[in-house]
């Protein structure tokens, strides 16, 4: 067995086995994504639907008490 | 310094004498088994297929000898700009632009506290710090609060929202920036200290409306991590450095972007309908006729993933974040007079994105059933070597200009041995669920907090 044949060997099990490796490996992080919790329906914070201001966007209205004239 | 300088040189020259003499052996070895080759045109099935690869190999080899030759000239151009004192005028630290670095943060609590120090460091006269809190639910806001409350020159604000993406993040310290600059990062990136100083020259030449940065991988501790920092420094750095020579830049990384705050505004900021808004904000500047500049000395040092399912994760989410902006874009494929240079990266971006992963597992499936059926196992060493061999010299091409380990050429065989082939397999996947519409999630990554 020459060099290009010892070679080619070693790359043939390498791409067959990471092929395997990798469609196993993606089929386990669909599993481990779809096993994660998922956001409470009612949650306001995961939807993105709701339009949310900033807090520091907040117009700052005083609530201040008109006073009338005494007169 | 010097020695390291000249050490990759000679890991450089060493690479280059061992393409040659892997090309050389391999085309006698090539010659003499020219018989089995025959066996490919023995049906149209095969002919087909192998035409096919060919015709892809020569555009690889295209890809990367225009993507070496664009950078190269860019580099020059670099040191053509540091050579001559005109080229650059001093600026007096009076004179230089306030700039806005905005930092979105969800979950960002290992590692928060660490990034905002660090862009204490920075060396500029004129920034502030606008850290965007997107309704976390570990202590992301109170460690920020934390390094507010310390002793420091600069204006820091830590703004908290509802959680609603990084887009929107963003977008709202855009709205808050003061700056007529703003700088958009990654809440677990660190930057190197003369970024703002590299990044706003670039905006002399009023055309250009924004300015990427160089990502890095700062955990390169196993060998997922060093082969991902062999991929930023020659998958993304070159091929940015080689777009910036033309000024189309296609993808302004999220770990460091600086843009003019009027592009901004006029472009909309970030939309929402994309998971690469990045990519998506880039294009909309580039259609926009705004011009993009990359910055090489301008560095984001970021955590990649350490493990494979979150290296996964990531990757899927690149995938189909990129084809969804170029979706959203596709008008300009079809309009080569009209979108000029903006239809060129478009098909770029999808021989990237689509037909490289495609063609690639196609390529290791073909030759790998020839392999096993014909018993002719070296087609797929061929196959393998000729990838292998692009790799090796756009590596050792990096390792020189960028001033990178000279270990990372060793990686470039390692990365097509076995890393590319498992990252495709799911850029494959990606495309698929993208193209029959699967929901998605934007799936945060865990951070070990290595910054």
């Amino acid at each position: 067995m020459d060099l290009i044949s010892i070679l080619a060997t070693v790359i043939l099990a390498t791409t067959i086995g990471t092929l395997i490796v990798g469609v196993g490996a993606y089929a386990a992080f669909k599993l481990r994504d779809s096993r994660k919790p998922k956001a409470k329906i009612n949650d306001d914070t995961s939807s993105s639907s709701v339009t949310k201001d900033p807090i520091f966007l907040k117009r700052y209205i005083p609530n201040i008490v008109q006073k009338q004239p005494s007169e | 310094m010097e020695i390291k300088k000249f050490s990759r040189y000679i890991w450089g020259f060493g690479a280059a004498l061992f393409v040659i003499a892997t090309l050389s052996f391999s085309f006698n070895s090539a010659r003499n088994a020219k018989g089995s080759f025959a066996l490919l045109l023995e049906s149209h099935f095969l002919s087909a297929i192998s035409i096919y690869l060919l015709f892809f190999l020569v555009l690889l080899v295209v890809r990367y000898s225009a993507l070496i030759l664009y950078s190269f000239m860019d580099h020059i151009e670099g040191l053509y700009k540091k050579d001559i004192p005109s080229a650059t005028p001093a600026r007096d630290d009076s004179s230089l632009p306030m700039i806005s670095l905005v930092v979105p943060a969800y979950n960002e609590g290992l590692v928060i506290q660490a990034a905002i120090r660090s862009l204490l460091l920075l060396d500029y006269p004129n920034y502030e710090i606008i850290v965007i809190d997107d309704g976390s639910t570990d202590d992301t806001y109170e460690k920020a609060l934390e390094v507010v409350r310390e002793p420091h020159s600069i204006p820091i604000r830590v703004i908290t929202k509802s959680n609603s993406g990084k887009a929107e993040a963003l977008n709202t310290g855009m709205t808050a920036a003061r700056g007529e600059f703003v700088l958009n990062m990654d809440g677990d990136s660190k930057l190197s200290s003369n970024t703002l100083r590299a990044c706003i020259p670039h905006f002399d030449n009023p055309k250009i409306g924004a300015v990427a940065g160089n990502v890095k991988v700062v955990n390169r501790e196993n060998i997922w991590t060093n082969i991902q920092a062999l991929e930023y420094v020659e998958g993304l750095a070159m091929a940015r450095k080689a777009q910036s020579f033309m000024r189309i830049v296609n993808i302004i990384p999220g770990p460091l972007g600086m843009f003019r705050k009027s592009v901004l505004q006029q472009v909309g900021g970030y939309d929402h309908d994309t998971f690469a808004e990045d990519c998506d904000l880039t294009l909309k500047l580039l259609m926009s006729g705004w011009q993009i500049a990359y910055e090489p000395t301008a560095v984001a040092w970021v955590e990649t993933p350490s493990r494979l399912l979150d290296l996964l994760k990531q990757r899927y989410r690149w995938t189909r974040g990129i084809l969804q902006a170029t979706s959203k874009h596709s008008a300009s494929l079809w309009q080569p007079r009209k979108a000029g240079v903006n239809c060129f990266i478009l098909w770029y971006m999808l021989f990237e994105g689509i037909m490289w992963p495609f063609s690639t597992l196609l390529g290791n499936i073909f030759f790998a059933y020839v392999a096993v059926q014909y018993g002719l196992s070296t087609l797929l060493f061929y196959w393998w070597l000729q990838l292998t061999m692009l790799d090796v010299i756009a590596a050792a091409y990096c390792v020189v200009i960028e001033e990178e380990a000279p270990s990372l050429i060793l990686y470039a065989v390692l990365f097509r041995l076995f890393y590319i082939n498992i990252i495709d397999v799911a850029k494959v996947f990606a495309t698929i669920e993208e193209w029959r519409g699967h929901t998605m999630t934007w799936g945060k990554l865990d951070r070990e907090g290595k910054l």
